[in-house]
Order: C-alpha cells, then structure tokens, then sequence
C-alpha cells in the first residue's frame, strides 16, 4: 500500500534512535508483568453478558489508547523539545485526546481503567522520533475505532465513537503532513483487530509498571 | 529495571472477535435498555429520561437509502476534482491534493455503486460555476465538500446496519484525512474540534447548496 | 408503524434538541457545526442519535510554574557535571534507597547532545546539599509530573503543602535542633513508608533527598524525613536530629495529599 506504515517498527525504530542502542540491547527488556485487564474475562457466562457490558468494554479499549496518545502529547509539550508546526500540532491535538479522555472517563465513571505510567524513553523529547511515533499512533487509533465501531450496542454510544474516530483521522493526516508523508495514503482505510492494536502497543513498550516508592520498612532518617 | 506491563483487551467482545454478524441487532438492545429507564451506561451521564427518537431501525432497505446519499457525495466529489483538474489552474500541492483525492473519490463512488448494484442512483448535473476554475475558491470549497461529507457519513453512520457501517468507516476517515489535508493547505486549523459533529442529510445538503455544489 | 412527513420533521427537530441538550448537560459544548438546520426540507433519512458522551471545548495545558517533574532510577549511573561522558562524575545513582524502595530523582532540565543522545539534569540526593548532576535519559524510567510542592518555614516552624501554587494543608513542624539542623534549600520527597512500627516516626513516613550536614556517618546516609511523631506536645519546636515533625493527623493528611517526588523547600 502506498505509504502505509507498520505502525509497530515505525514506533520501535524511533525509540530506538533515541536510545541509540539496538533492539535487542535496550535497557527494558520486555518482561511479564502487570497485566492491564480491559472488560470482564471471556467465559461463556461472560459471552451471554449484557449489551452494557460489551460496550463499557468498548470504551474502556478505547481509554486506554486515549491514555497512551494524550500522555504522549502532553508530555511531549511538557518537555518543550518540539518546535514550530510540530509544537503546534503537539498541543492542539494533544488538548484533543485530553479531551477524549476526560469524556470517556465521564461516562465510565466507576468502571473507568485507571491511567498507566508511561515511560516513552525520549522519544516525547525528540522531534523526528516523536513526528515518526505520533503518525504510528494517530493511524492505529484511527484503525483501532473503526474495528470497534460495528460491534457498539448503543446507538448513541456509536455516534460519539465515529465522531472521535474521524478526528484522529484529521490528525492522522496533520502530522503525516508534517512528516512529509501522504495525508491519505489510500482510497480506503482498514480496521485493526483488536489483538494486532494490543499486540503493538505491547511493543512500544510505553506502558510500564509504576515506580515502587512506597515501603515497609522502619524509617531510619535522621529522626 | 522496568517491570514492563502486558496489555491484554479481554472483553466478551473477544469470545466472538471476528463474526460481528452474532451480535444482537443493536437497535433492540437499546430499546430495551431504554425501557427499563436507566441510563444506558454504568455511572455515567447520560441519556436518561431523553425523548425517544423515532430513528428508524437498521435494516438492508435503510442502508441502501443511506448509501444513496453516500453516492450522491461521492458523485458530487468526483465530479468536482475532475472538473477542477479538467480546468488545469490548480498548481503545486493544491494541484497534487486534487490529483490523489480525485482518485480516492473515484474509489469511493465505484464501492458504493457495486454494493448498491441496480439500487444505485444516477448522477444529477453538477454545476460549480467557478469554484472548480478559481483556485481560491477551489480551496473553499475542497474544505467545506469534505467537512460536509465527513459530516454526512458521521451522521448516517450509526443508522446503518454493522457490516454497512463497516464498510463505510473505511471510507469516512479518508473523508477526514482529505478534510484534514484541505484545510493545512489553506492554512486552517485541520482539526478545529476534538470531535467532529454529525449533520442530518437535510443539513448536509443544505450545506452543499449554500456552497454552490448542489443545485436547489 | 408509519412516521408522517410533519411527525418526522417534529421529530428530528427534537432530536436536535436533545442532543444539544444532551451535549450541554454540565458542560459546555463546541458544536461548532457549519451547517444550520434547513427547516423547508423534509429529511429522508432518519437523524444522527444524540451522542453518549458529552464533549467540551479543548483546553489549552495550564501553565507549568507549579509543575515538578521525577522519574525513577531504572539503572545504576553516573551524574556527572556537564551532559558529556567525559565530564568529572559528581555521584553514582543507585536504583535503591536505603528504604530499599526505587530511587528517584528530579528533573530540573534536559538537553541532546549532537549526536542525539539525550541528557538529563537531576537533583542528587547527596551532600552537599543542593547538588546536581547530569545523567543519561536512558538511565530513568518514565516521567511524572506533580502539582505539588511542600515548604518548610523553619523560623516560624510551619509546613505549607501547596498545589498549583495554593495552599492546601498547614502544619505546626518540629525541626532539628541546632546541634542537628534540617538542611535548608530544595529537596524532593522520595519515599513513602507506611505500615512499620516505630512509634517516634508516627503512622506514616516520608524520605527526602534531603540529608543532615552534620550526621555524615548516620547509618542509611543520615536522610531527613517528614514523619509523624509521639511526642505531639513538642511541637512546635527544635526538636529533632534534622527530620522535620508534625502531628499524626497532619502526617496522614498530607499522606493523602502529597505524592512521592513533590519538590521540597526548605527555609
């Protein structure tokens, strides 16, 4: 396809750039740790589960690829190393995906996934790494929605869904501007099975356990 | 080290994964939801005690109402990159954008006329005066076609059956890359809103007609 | 059932309705829509339903006057004085406090080098006090940003626990006495302890970077922490060997209010 991406070497090429080591030698080797569960577990029970349910699944999915996008952006304003056209599009889109945020979590309410820690190892800090890392994003979050979309219960639910679809298709088509790609690089654009979208995100390796800074032990400060 | 963390989505969604076509027409389920007047969502805001909306249920009948409207832009989109380009003042990116949506447009209209088949509708005369020849008001109007056509899809979207509307996200997001690009090259904010909103087909065409683009 | 053509436009008319009202419950809306209503025209197609969610108007980042920022240690390494390897170290950084909880550091600044590499400037948990050093970004985990910061006024003996720049807790403190003074300067909390028995320290005790100038030798580096106390009826007052005190209640406040590597002042 003309200038599709694989969003996943295209994501793991920048970071490795910034970390300046192979693959292979990176620091954080992938490990088995912390699971982040979205949804209740597939059981036949759980199969026969109510329309609520799928669709809370739906939206907590989506969440969490909000999350990962808008603590990107916002930690990419934060750490000013993005200049120009590039800052500007960090922090119009990157107030977008707050906003997202902010409405997903409104309407989850209680059964809201909790925001992970991310660590993006520089890439926020580095502008071709991050336009290169910002394109992967907005193109998987755009394809991740549409494979949602025919499986939403609520009509109403669908409505806001493809309305927040088509504007990461907007910013899709921004920063691949800014990186000199094809705004839209073909007629037609492809849903993203949900194991591929998980399966990629896995490999950024952003999402990281939260520092342990708390402890049981006795306090020996000074006193 | 950093302790790494494993994403896994597991939904019920995920014991049926690829077969959307199980899944419970999604009409029927929002009635009942309605009916039993909670609101839709567990702790969320929403729509409770609204009005109910006499939107018409999915079925193959609507889709092929709703595609027809689709084709409709999408014949009005080709026509207009053709006739822009037939013109021959569009130079550099603009010229490059007509060139590549031009051919989406084509696309689009060839998808949606073989999945209406003898449904489909014919193309009405188009007449854009000169927002095809001036390339200032080409420009306009390249972005209000595709912020109307984005609208329009978006807004007839959630009517559709699931595999319709499957077919037609793939084609909607282009719309909004399209939209998007339009809008850089004319030094406008690509995305001014952080999510796009919907316009009823009596909207849309309106919106066309006001632009020159449709006649009425 | 038959919808007639008056019923249908009624109807999307209300429709419209209620979603704008939908959208606008509790927030405002952005409908910025290009298009208005073509009230001649009877729609065939049935409306948009109203969205699910309510959406509001983006909002810019606030300001990061207030914003601290701290990742932790994932690798031991070299701060050195300038973003080069070749610069004199000043201090390893170890991944570990003495708490054996993961060690942090705070971010006062980055730079990148030429050749891409990229550079961190961090507050070191050392004496002197107040010093700092450069390490590799690669060195540290992820970036966390706080709202917070704690200011400890050892004239008038009172801690101020700020967030965005206002005041959100107030307590009386005990500081060092002057055989032993707290550190005056900028300091970061870099710990949480909880759930030990050691009634002198309270429920619940912090670790700084903050470490006394006279208790060199002090086993576990002589850190200053921020802890609860038993013996409430001493404060306010020069009570302690560097660790600023406050009342259990307040401890447990600020607990709940104050995240592991909020920026400490101390004066």
């Amino acid at each position: 396809m003309l200038d599709q991406i694989d969003p996943s070497r295209a994501i793991s090429e920048a970071a490795d750039r910034v970390a300046r080591t192979t693959r292979g030698g990176l620091l954080k080797q992938a490990g088995v740790g912390a699971a982040i569960l979205l949804g209740g577990v597939c059981t036949p029970a759980a199969a026969a589960a109510t329309s609520q349910k799928q669709d809370q699944a739906i939206l907590n999915y989506a969440l969490v690829l909000e999350y990962l996008q808008s603590s990107f952006y916002t930690e990419a304003e934060r750490m000013g190393a993005l200049k120009g056209a590039l800052a500007r599009q960090a922090e119009v889109v990157g107030a977008h995906e707050r906003e997202h945020v902010r409405a997903l979590r409104a309407v989850l309410g209680p059964v809201a996934i909790a925001r992970p820690r991310f660590d993006y190892r520089g890439v926020t800090e580095d502008p071709s790494a991050f336009r290169d890392t910002a394109v992967a994003f907005e193109d998987l979050a755009v394809a991740a929605y549409k494979e949602q979309a025919p499986r939403v219960q609520s009509k109403e639910l669908l409505a806001s869904l493809l309305s927040i679809h088509s504007v990461e298709a907007r910013h899709a088509a921004w920063i691949r501007y800014l990186a000199g790609r094809l705004p839209a690089p073909d007629a037609f654009d492809d849903p993203l099975p949900r194991r591929r979208v998980v399966a990629i995100v896995e490999d950024t390796r952003f999402i990281v356990a939260p520092a342990k800074t708390s402890g049981k032990k006795p306090p020996r400060f000074t006193g | 080290m950093a302790e790494q963390v494993t994403v896994e989505v597991v939904s019920e969604n995920a014991c049926a994964d690829d077969d959307t076509s199980r899944h419970p027409r999604r009409v029927e389920i929002l009635e009942r939801a309605v009916v039993a007047g909670g609101a839709l969502l567990a702790g969320g805001v929403l729509i409770t005690g609204l009005p109910r909306l006499a939107t018409s249920a999915p079925s193959a009948k609507q889709d092929a109402e709703i595609l027809n409207f689709a084709l409709l832009i999408e014949q009005l989109q080709v026509a207009f990159y053709a006739e822009s380009l037939m013109h021959g003042r569009l130079r550099g990116q603009w010229r490059q954008f007509a060139q590549v949506v031009a051919g989406h447009e084509r696309a689009h209209r060839q998808f949606v006329e073989s999945a209406l088949g003898s449904k489909a509708r014919k193309a009405p005369r188009f007449r854009f005066g000169e927002a095809t020849s001036d390339p200032g008001k080409f420009s306009a109007a390249a972005v209000a076609l595709e912020d109307t056509a984005l609208a329009a899809y978006n807004g007839q979207g959630p009517n559709l059956t699931a595999s319709a509307l499957g077919a037609a996200a793939r084609i909607v997001s282009v719309e909004a890359r399209h939209a998007a690009w339009a809008r850089v090259l004319a030094g406008q904010n690509p995305a001014p809103q952080a999510v796009d909103p919907p316009a009823t087909e009596a909207e849309a065409t309106a919106a066309l007609k006001r632009r020159g683009l449709l006649d009425g | 059932m038959t919808i007639t053509a008056p019923e249908r436009h009624r109807l999307r008319r209300a429709g419209l309705v209620a979603g704008a009202l939908v959208a606008c419950a509790g927030l405002c809306v952005t409908a910025v829509s290009l298009l208005s209503p073509d009230r001649s025209q009877t729609s065939l197609l049935p409306s948009p339903p109203a969205s699910a969610l309510g959406f509001a108007r983006p909002t810019p980042l606030a300001s990061d006057a207030h914003l601290a920022r701290w990742a932790p240690v994932d690798a031991v390494a070299t701060a050195r004085r300038a973003p080069d390897p070749r610069a004199p170290p000043v201090a390893r950084i170890s991944t570990r406090t003495p708490e054996h909880t993961r060690n942090i550091v705070q971010l006062l600044g980055r730079t990148r080098e030429r050749s891409g590499r990229l550079w961190v400037h961090v507050r070191l948990a050392i004496v002197p006090n107040g010093a700092t050093g450069w390490v590799p970004r690669r060195a540290l985990g992820g970036y966390v940003f706080v709202h917070t910061r704690l200011v400890i006024d050892r004239r008038r003996m009172r801690a101020v626990l700020l967030r965005d720049g206002r005041a959100i807790l107030r307590a009386k403190v005990g500081i060092g006495k002057r055989a032993w003074p707290t550190p005056s300067g900028q300091f970061y909390v870099r710990n949480r302890l909880t759930r030990y028995r050691s009634p002198a320290y309270g429920p619940l005790a912090f670790g700084t970077s903050a470490r006394s100038p006279v208790l060199t030798d002090w086993p576990a580096g002589g850190y200053v922490g921020i802890h609860g106390t038993d013996q409430p009826e001493l404060l306010p007052g020069r009570v302690s060997h560097g660790c600023v005190r406050m009342a259990n209640r307040d401890i447990v406040r600020l607990g709940r209010l104050m995240p592991v590597g909020t920026p400490v002042t101390v004066h």
